[in-house]
């Protein structure tokens, strides 16, 4: 795929997509400056192959991988994001703005789905990804996907009642 | 009741990357190629090479001043040799002493099957022998007694007939 994208083109795609590829980072680093870290090395590596700015299932499968990368670049680096994550899969939420009492409720409902089911949840509603996309991004099939994405609005329905 | 929750779920904003992270970004896309390498990484990431360097030039240093040569000098090769010596050497040096008998023990013996030597007429059958000679001499002025014990490895061919 060739890419004609400007710096500037690079710039607005990156400003409106950091948000949520941060957000998207933190499902496996919950450090924040290690969620930076990922999104730039994966941003970063994307541009450098000069693919399509508009192939955003392989931008969230290389964020993936350099969290991924990240977390098996040593043996007690992942031990202990394997400790933290286990630790605070219960207690730290990610990161949103301004929440009221009821947001609060529903982010730790998200905080609380199976990892597979929050990731597509992550990628479908913040990201706005297809489940085509998902399915690219995350190497599964798009029914797989979109399994995933009702299995976890199904769960969060259980804990969460809109007020 | 799917829709409600998604609209809940997309009124939560994630946070803004931090200003770092989009400093971070922008330099590199400013950069534009023109480096080698386009990845920036955190302070806490970056190789010391000045420190680097100025090891390898103490280590280099050090082994200029102190002259080590690895190669073996004719001492250590003399020293090699007069550690081990030879039977003649030993019988040299013990006049008196007269060989009194011969022991081997067979302790596995291992048919290897048929093997065409060359130049044979026909095939043999191999039969690796491991033994444990131990020869013993005594000196006849003194009654002293030395033995030497030693494993061996005979191999021998057994010409078979065809039938």
């Amino acid at each position: 795929m060739e890419n004609v994208a400007t710096h500037e083109d690079w710039k607005v795609c990156f400003s409106e997509l950091a948000p949520g590829l941060v957000l998207f980072a933190r499902q496996w680093v919950r450090s924040p400056a290690d969620a930076d870290d990922v999104v730039q090395e994966a941003f970063v590596r994307f541009w450098r192959r000069n693919l399509s700015i508009k192939n955003r299932a392989l931008l969230y499968a290389a964020v993936r991988s350099a969290a991924l990368d990240l977390i098996r670049r040593d043996n007690r680096r992942a031990r202990r994001e394997v400790e933290v994550f286990g630790e605070a899969e219960r207690t730290v939420q990610p990161q949103f703005e301004q929440l009221d009492d009821s947001q609060r409720a529903l982010v730790a409902a998200l905080d609380r789905l199976p990892r597979d089911q929050r990731e597509v949840l992550v990628m479908k509603i913040w990201n706005e990804l297809t489940f085509a996309e998902i399915a690219e991004a995350l190497g599964i099939s798009q029914n797989t996907a979109a399994s995933r994405y009702r299995y976890g609005l199904a769960a969060l329905k259980k804990t969460f009642q809109p007020q | 009741m799917n829709e409600e929750l998604e609209s809940e779920l997309k009124k939560l904003r994630p946070v803004q990357p931090s200003p770092a992270l989009v400093s971070r970004i922008e330099r590199v896309l400013a950069d534009g190629g023109t480096s080698g390498s386009k990845v920036i990484w955190p302070e806490r990431f970056r190789v010391n090479w000045l420190g680097l360097g100025l090891g390898l030039a103490a280590a280099a240093t050090f082994l200029i001043l102190a002259r080590i040569d690895f190669r073996p000098t004719e001492k250590t090769k003399q020293t090699n040799v007069s550690a081990t010596p030879s039977l003649q050497q030993r019988a040299a040096a013990l006049p008196n002493y007269q060989a009194t008998g011969l022991t081997q023990v067979v302790y596995r013996q291992h048919d290897e099957g048929l093997v065409f030597p060359p130049g044979a007429e026909g095939p043999s059958r191999r039969v690796r022998t491991a033994k444990r000679e131990t020869l013993r001499w005594r000196d006849q002025q003194s009654g002293a007694q030395l033995a030497v014990s030693y494993p061996t490895e005979e191999v021998t061919l057994i010409p078979v007939s065809g039938q």
